[in-house]
């Protein structure tokens, strides 16, 4: 029986567990939160992040969304042969519901955007001065004000009032999850407040080449200067437009075709750009891919967002004009069997890389998001509407047209018709470049009506202007209410 | 009591029964010299027994029968003798021999109610059974499958197994009383030779198309026997890994006696069960001339083939044809076991070899195993289950079976030139899929080590102490590449990656048992404390751009571009003490109480701990006298009720932390990193919870010959894991929360019968289980939601499709009337129609939807009989499922009359000016595809799922080539099929529990037969 004994302390040791093993999770290959915001680095990284919410994976915001979310309800764009997608059909027909995922996108992601730049603000603001240096930390939380107002901007242009969100979400509570919306006069006061603290960021030429594609003063202030404009705050939409005429440093290209020059990315002219790179491990600008032939041997394109010929657009251009072969391209050679194919109407070709044939996915292409050129027309536009057609309305608006290539506008507009010349200078310049719906809203409901139905698609009415609230939202979130031109009748 | 040890070697419950023989009064013998010998014979089949122990009443001597089942003794005793022979499957016989030579005869266990089954931590008579334990039948175990779980197909009631996919070594899913989880894991719990593994197929993030099942890295031929764990009283030991079910699977193992060797092989073949009709290409061309003068009337009516160029095309290309083929099976093992009273053994080596039905597809496996038992002393036990095997699949691609049926017959393989075809050559691109199949290099290769060892010592009688150790290693190696001559492989211009998963798991287990006799009072107990950690390492590389597709993906250095590497490391641990009391008192009240207490890793930090226990009671009736008289045909009667809680926590790592993820940005043109949040933290994150109460009877009728079992269950499962829609306004789209509620019940009946005995013996297993499933709440306020083509919906079950109502097709005349109701925009005849659901005098896609069917049977069932007569044996299983509804996504597909990808057979009754069909819509270039019930099936089938003829020649032919045993078999998978659906296969579906029931480009399953012998030296 003595072995009874010996056998009670081996049996307890069994028992009672010796583990080597740790129930507390410690993700080795994975950050978490609490670890996050200590020193410098990590700031700069976490603005980063949000840097990329501008466009993330798939079909997103600044990647391709804008055009098949937004710009597909104009009378510009439609959705392509190979665009089969019954909600992208239903954008480019005016047909699209609450339901529809595209545009449900538009809301998730410009909100995910927001609650990544929320984060930046609350926890750099929190850091101390032995983790980070004091002008790093501004200029990083005004970064992240100057993405958080962007996407603010463009919230309220497409849905009109939206929660004014601006602490990050860090709990599950009802008080947390349930925002109602803002008014759009609120919303917008916090755009011009996030942006007038941008607007002390450093000019483009004090960053490095290192940090070329971040935002700028001349970013912030242009961006104002298109807030007031959609505002109808034609005296300040000049202030700010003259302010980065002035003091910024910005030019155009001599040359249209260099602003989507790959060798001169974040150049004179571009103020502020979605940055993309094929190839390199990361990803390139599906636009270019969208709009390549699906027919021609070797291209290997999609042919997803198509011209909408009925709008006139293609024909509007001068045949002098020398936008046209940057914008669109008529065919193109194969590179498999040599031989021409001409497509049967234009094609968009801005993004369109010459490095990468028959896999344009991996254009590295920019998309603009504010360039010079846009200034100029923000500076002919509200100086029209303050003062009429004056020599500096003008000398702006043809300083666009002399680049292209087109006569300068003569003396003889009146305030109406040169009005309407900027806005189809507008429509011209940035073809592709996500601005004809944001151009066509805020002219007010008869103008894109009638715009669109001269283009054919009749289906276009008042409610249009706006975007319906995505009904997920609606069922989530008990004090959310639908804009009022989309409620049921 | 000394020779306790002898008869303990094998299983450890027998010790119980031991203890109640009762020792017989001892008379002394006088001490000479004598001898006797014998044969032991099977009293049935007179057949000679081999291992027999024959033992000399009041002494310790004992031998052992031979290969002829003859022994002898050499003694200090006398005649006549008191022996006690005890042999496995056989009653224990105490016989007085007078004479020798002497003949003995054992009458086999009659009972299978003594058959022992193992239950969780350890073993138990099936008649002390207080829970619902069932053993997957003999015969099961035998089918030529690449993988276990494939053999529980309807051989055990309650459990619904399906197969995911027809590719070989691809996987199959299996709901045990039906799936509770909505977002978490379904299936059950796997304990390989006490190692529990969660069947789960880890991604390398490299490759295309099905993973390959790791149960498929177990070679099947090993297996001694499959016990299934169905109701709380046997799950809870299992804690929170035990609420979808456990599986516990054991391992062959050696016997003391003679060395027995055993070669199996067969050789087999197999094909798709059936082909889709397609359109050839001469219907093809004209469907698409007239979707292009539909389109364009201006162009004419054949802008796509001239009309005498119709009459030319003729068939075309059969893709399906093309694409599939008679694959080969072949399957080897090779088996040596014995062993002496102090060591047995089982070595096993196994080469299986499948060949998929579409070309270019296949399995293999090449594994070993080494199991070996020993007792180095009177207490102490130690053992050591070792299974090394080797695997390597070339997968079919995602999406190659959806393109076989769309690709247009028009479309050649190559072009004339030589050069492949690249792909469709109309609007709705995808890739040659011939060109796909034959030049895609899509591998997959496993390494898996899985092994235990345990000592186990008898510290004083009935007080055993185990340690049990345990280690699986899974090395997976996945090799991609896409020459630059293919379609995908173009745009990059050959793509290469490579992809390696290391996972390793080890198990410590430490368990004290006790087992004790008072009286009438019978007990047994045990306490444990267990941990298992499971780390998994993945990392993946590639490049693009090479020169030359020589090399495939075994020189990446060579591509110009290279993609970005990426690395993955994720652990979880577990630990648990349990503890469980079986108690009763003479054999006719049983009750068993177990407890496990499980923390894991996976949880909130404020929610690491939970408890499991389990209460159960039965009554063996049969035993209470007042019974027997009243019932005297009834052989026995038992009630069984049980009730407890299991847990789930199959939701990944990290789920509960507010983790960051990388991604990156361009500055200054150079790849910049960054970090993101990825969810909202919830420390109060914990365990699924299902609550299950099962009542159930067995039944023994006919000296045996009938056996019921009946079981009634509910399970409820509670605070299921639910990533659970929150607003997008707080940056995230969902969060994972305990959420919401389902349940289960049903009945379960399953009867053995043998029929006849004797000469021709005939044996029937028969099982049908009826489950409902319901939703019972979704979180507050929240009544439905639609996910994809499905609703989860209060008061209906998992699996709900939810769709739009087909109401014929617009015919001439009707535009005006009815053309809102095709959905379309400019309505024409030949659109189909559809019923306005919210009545609002349109139709629309979101808004005209309703419930069209489900997914969940009305009942399963499975039938399997085995008939035997001198040397011949025949089983066959039917099973199958009633009731069901399948979603036919390949039909939704190939009912879309585009003119742009090929249509079904069903496109020449399509609508036109002179066919004004009801059924099918007109071509149509351009339309939206729409889920309706048109596509909704039924997918109730029977199936001769298994079949097996064999012969075993007689012993005495054999005896001269000393071989002990020689079978010739013939087996077949999957011959016959009754079934209306019209897929490929009715037994499919896509594995997710919120999708269950979708047919989508799966790999369809195959027929297959196979010739075999199985020769014992």
């Amino acid at each position: 029986m003595k072995k009874i004994y010996y056998s009670i302390p081996l049996l307890s040791v069994l028992l009672t567990g010796i583990s080597c093993s740790k129930l507390t999770e410690k993700p080795e290959s994975a950050l978490v939160s609490e670890q996050f915001y200590l020193n410098q680095g990590q700031a700069v990284a976490a603005v980063t992040g949000t840097y990329r919410k501008l466009y993330e994976t798939g079909q997103s915001l600044y990647n391709s969304l804008f055009q098949i979310g937004v710009e597909m309800a104009t009378d510009d764009y439609e959705a392509g042969p190979r665009a089969r997608n019954a909600h992208v059909r239903a954008i480019s027909n005016l047909t699209h519901d609450a339901s529809n995922d595209r545009m449900e996108q538009l809301w998730k992601q410009s909100y995910d955007a927001i609650n990544a730049s929320n984060l930046n603000i609350v926890n750099i603001e929190a850091m101390n001065q032995n983790q980070i240096d004091v002008m790093v930390q501004q200029r990083l939380v005004n970064e992240a004000k100057f993405l958080r107002a962007l996407h603010y901007f463009n919230l309220v242009r497409w849905f009109g009032p939206v929660p004014l969100v601006l602490r990050p979400t860090e709990g599950l509570s009802a008080q947390e999850l349930y925002v109602a919306k803002a008014s759009e006069d609120e919303v917008y006061s916090q755009i011009i407040k996030d942006l007038k603290a941008a607007s002390s960021l450093p000019n483009y030429k004090n960053y490095g080449d290192a940090d070329k594609g971040r935002a700028t003063s001349g970013a912030a202030k242009s961006l104002l200067a298109k807030v007031y404009l959609t505002r109808s705050d034609w005296t300040n939409a000049k202030l700010l437009a003259k302010d980065v005429i002035d003091k910024e440093g910005y030019a155009l290209f001599s040359d249209f075709s260099d602003v989507f020059d790959i060798d001169k990315k974040n150049g004179i002219e571009h103020i502020f750009s979605a940055q993309f790179k094929g190839n390199s491990g990361y990803q390139g600008n599906s636009l270019a891919s969208r709009s390549a032939p699906a027919d021609i041997p070797g291209i290997n394109g999609d042919y997803a967002d198509a011209l909408h010929a009925e709008g006139g657009l293609y024909k509007s251009f001068a045949a002098t004009d020398k936008r046209l072969s940057v914008t669109f391209t008529t065919g193109m050679t194969s590179p498999t069997d040599g031989k021409y194919y001409a497509l049967v109407k234009p094609q968009f070709n801005k993004y369109y890389d010459q490095t990468v044939v028959g896999n344009q996915a991996q254009s590295s292409k920019n998309t603009p998001i504010i360039r010079y050129a846009e200034v100029l027309l923000i500076l002919a536009e509200a100086e029209n509407e303050l003062n009429g057609p004056t020599q500096e309305a003008r000398d702006a608006i043809n300083a666009v047209r002399i680049r292209a290539g087109v006569e300068k506008l003569s003396d003889t507009e009146n305030k109406d018709s040169f009005r309407e010349l900027v806005l189809e200078e507008r429509r011209k310049e940035f073809v592709y470049e996500y601005q004809r719906w944001f151009d066509l809203v805020r002219r007010g409901a008869n103008y894109y009506i009638t715009k669109l139905k001269t283009a054919g698609k009749t289906n276009a009415a008042a409610r249009h202007l706006h975007f319906p609230t995505p009904q997920r939202e609606l069922n989530l979130n008990p004090k959310l209410v639908q804009h009022s031109d989309w409620l049921v009748k | 009591m000394k020779n306790f040890s002898v008869l303990s070697y094998a299983i450890l419950v027998l010790l119980v029964l031991y203890t109640f023989v009762p020792v017989l009064a001892q008379q002394p013998q006088p001490i000479i010299n004598a001898s006797l010998i014998g044969t032991v014979i099977d009293g049935t089949t007179k057949e000679p027994i081999e291992g027999v122990t024959i033992q000399l009443e009041a002494v310790t001597h004992r031998v052992k029968t031979d290969r002829h089942g003859k022994f002898q003794f050499v003694t200090g005793q006398k005649l006549p003798f008191t022996l006690i022979l005890t042999f496995v499957g056989y009653q224990k016989k105490r016989v007085v021999v007078n004479t020798s030579p002497a003949v003995i005869e054992l009458s086999p266990t009659s009972e299978d109610l003594e058959e022992v089954v193992v239950v969780g931590y350890g073993t138990q008579k099936r008649r002390d059974l207080t829970g619902a334990v069932a053993s997957l039948p003999e015969n099961l175990l035998k089918q030529p499958v690449s993988s276990l779980d494939q053999t529980l197909k309807g051989g055990i009631s309650g459990v619904q197994v399906t197969q995911t996919s027809g590719q070989p070594g691809g996987g199959v899913s299996i709901r045990i009383r039906g799936g509770a989880s909505v977002q978490g894991g379904n299936e059950p719990l796997y304990v390989i030779d006490g190692f529990p593994v969660y069947n789960q197929a880890e991604s390398t993030g490299v490759g295309s198309g099905t993973p390959m099942n790791p149960l498929a890295s177990i070679n099947p031929a090993d297996i001694e026997g499959i016990e299934v764990l169905k109701d709380a009283a046997a799950t809870a030991i299992y804690g929170s890994r035990g609420a979808n079910g456990v599986i516990l699977v054991t391992t062959k193992k050696g016997k003391a006696g003679h060395l027995q060797l055993n070669y199996d092989g067969s050789i087999g073949a197999q094909s798709v069960l059936k082909k889709i009709d397609v359109l050839n290409a001469h219907d093809f061309a004209v469907l698409r001339n007239e979707v292009l003068y539909d389109a364009n009337p201006g162009l004419g009516q054949n802008q796509y083939r001239k009309q005498t160029e119709l009459d030319q095309l003729g068939e075309g290309t059969n893709w399906q044809k093309e694409a599939f083929r008679t694959g080969k099976l072949q399957n080897h093992q090779l088996s040596l076991s014995g062993g002496a009273e102090k060591v047995q053994y089982f070595l096993g080596a196994n080469y299986f070899d499948q060949e998929g039905v579409i070309i270019n597809t296949d399995f293999r496996r090449l594994g070993f195993r080494s199991n070996i038992n020993a007792n180095p002393f009177d207490r102490l036990q130690v053992g050591a289950n070792l299974s090394i095997n080797k695997t390597n699949a070339q997968i079919a691609p995602s999406g190659i079976v959806n393109a076989l049926l769309i690709m247009p017959p028009t479309a050649t393989i190559y072009e004339p030139n030589g050069d492949y075809t690249l792909r469709n050559p109309f609007e709705n691109i995808f890739a040659n899929p011939i060109a796909t199949l034959k030049e895609t290099k899509n591998t997959s290769n496993a390494l898996r080590v899985l092994g235990t060892s345990f000592a186990q010592y008898r510290i004083l009688k009935g007080l055993q102490a185990k340690v049990l150790l345990g280690i699986d290693l899974n090395n997976r190696n996945d090799k991609f590449y896409l020459p630059s001559y293919i379609y995908e492989g173009a745009g990059s211009k050959g793509e290469a990656s490579l992809g390696n998963l290391n996972g390793t798991s080890w198990l410590n287990e430490n368990t004290l048992t006790y087992t004790g006799v008072t009286g009438q009072h019978n007990f047994n107990a045990l306490l444990g404390f267990t941990q298992q950690e499971n780390k998994n390492e993945v990392f993946s590389a590639g490049a693009q751009h090479f020169v030359t597709d020589d090399l495939l993906f075994n020189n990446l250095q060579s591509g110009s571009i290279l993609t970005r590497p990426t690395s993955d490391t994720y652990n979880w641990v577990l630990h648990s003490y349990l503890a469980r009391v079986n108690y009763n008192y003479a054999n006719k009240y049983y009750i068993s109480a177990s407890v496990r207490r499980d923390g894991s890793s996976r949880f909130g930090a404020d929610n690491k701990w939970g408890n499991f226990p389990s209460l159960a009671f039965s009554w063996r009736i049969i035993n209470e006298p007042f019974f027997k008289q009243v019932f005297s045909g009834v052989d026995d009667f038992k009630i069984r009720t049980s009730f407890g809680t299991t847990g789930n926590q199959e939701i990944g790592q990290y789920q509960s932390l507010s983790t960051l993820y990388s991604l990156n940005y361009l500055f200054g043109n150079n790849v910049i990193t960054g970090f993101a949040s990825q969810r909202v933290p919830n420390k109060n994150l914990g365990w699924e919870t299902t609550f299950q109460y099962d009542v159930g009877f067995d039944l023994s009728l006919f000296r045996n010959r009938l056996q019921f079992t009946v079981d009634y269950y509910y399970k409820k499962t509670k605070d299921l894991l639910l990533n659970v829609e929150i607003p997008w306004t707080s940056g995230y789209a969902t969060s994972l929360q305990n959420f919401g509620s389902v349940s289960n019940k049903g009945l379960e009946f399953g009867l053995k019968s043998k029929n006849l005995q004797g000469n021709f013996s005939w044996n029937t297993d028969l099982n049908v289980s009826f489950n409902r499933n319901k939703v019972l709440t979704i979180g507050e306020g929240v009544t439905s939601y639609i996910t994809g083509n499905y609703i989860i919906k209060v008061g209906e079950p998992l699996g709900t499709f939810y769709g739009t109502v087909t109401d014929g097709i617009l015919q001439l005349g009707e535009e005006n009337s009815k053309g809102a109701l095709t959905g379309n925009a400019n309505s024409k005849a030949g659109d189909r129609l559809y019923k306005d659901i919210n009545g609002d005098g349109q139709f629309t896609t979101a808004n005209d939807r309703t419930m069209i069917g489900n997914a969940q049977p009305d009942f399963i069932f499975g039938i399997s009989n085995t008939l035997s007569y001198k040397g011949f044996d025949l089983s066959f299983l039917i099973q199958g499922t009633v009731g069901n509804d399948l979603l036919n996504i390949n039909r939704q597909n190939l009912e879309m009359f585009t003119g742009q990808q090929n249509a079904s057979i069903d496109a020449l009754n399509r609508w036109t000016t002179n066919n004004p069909s009801q059924l099918y819509p007109r071509a149509k270039l351009d339309p939206a595809p729409v889920f309706s019930n048109q596509f909704v099936e039924s997918g109730s089938f029977a199936r001769l799922k298994s079949l097996q003829l064999g012969y075993s020649f007689p012993k005495e032919w054999l005896k001269n080539a000393h071989i002990t045993n020689l079978n010739l078999y013939l087996a077949a998978q999957n011959l016959l099929t009754w079934t209306s659906y019209r897929g490929f296969d009715p037994e499919v579906t896509s594995g997710s529990n919120v999708q269950i029931g979708t047919d989508a480009g799966v790999y369809p399953a195959a027929k297959s037969v196979s010739v075999g012998i199985s020769l014992t030296f």
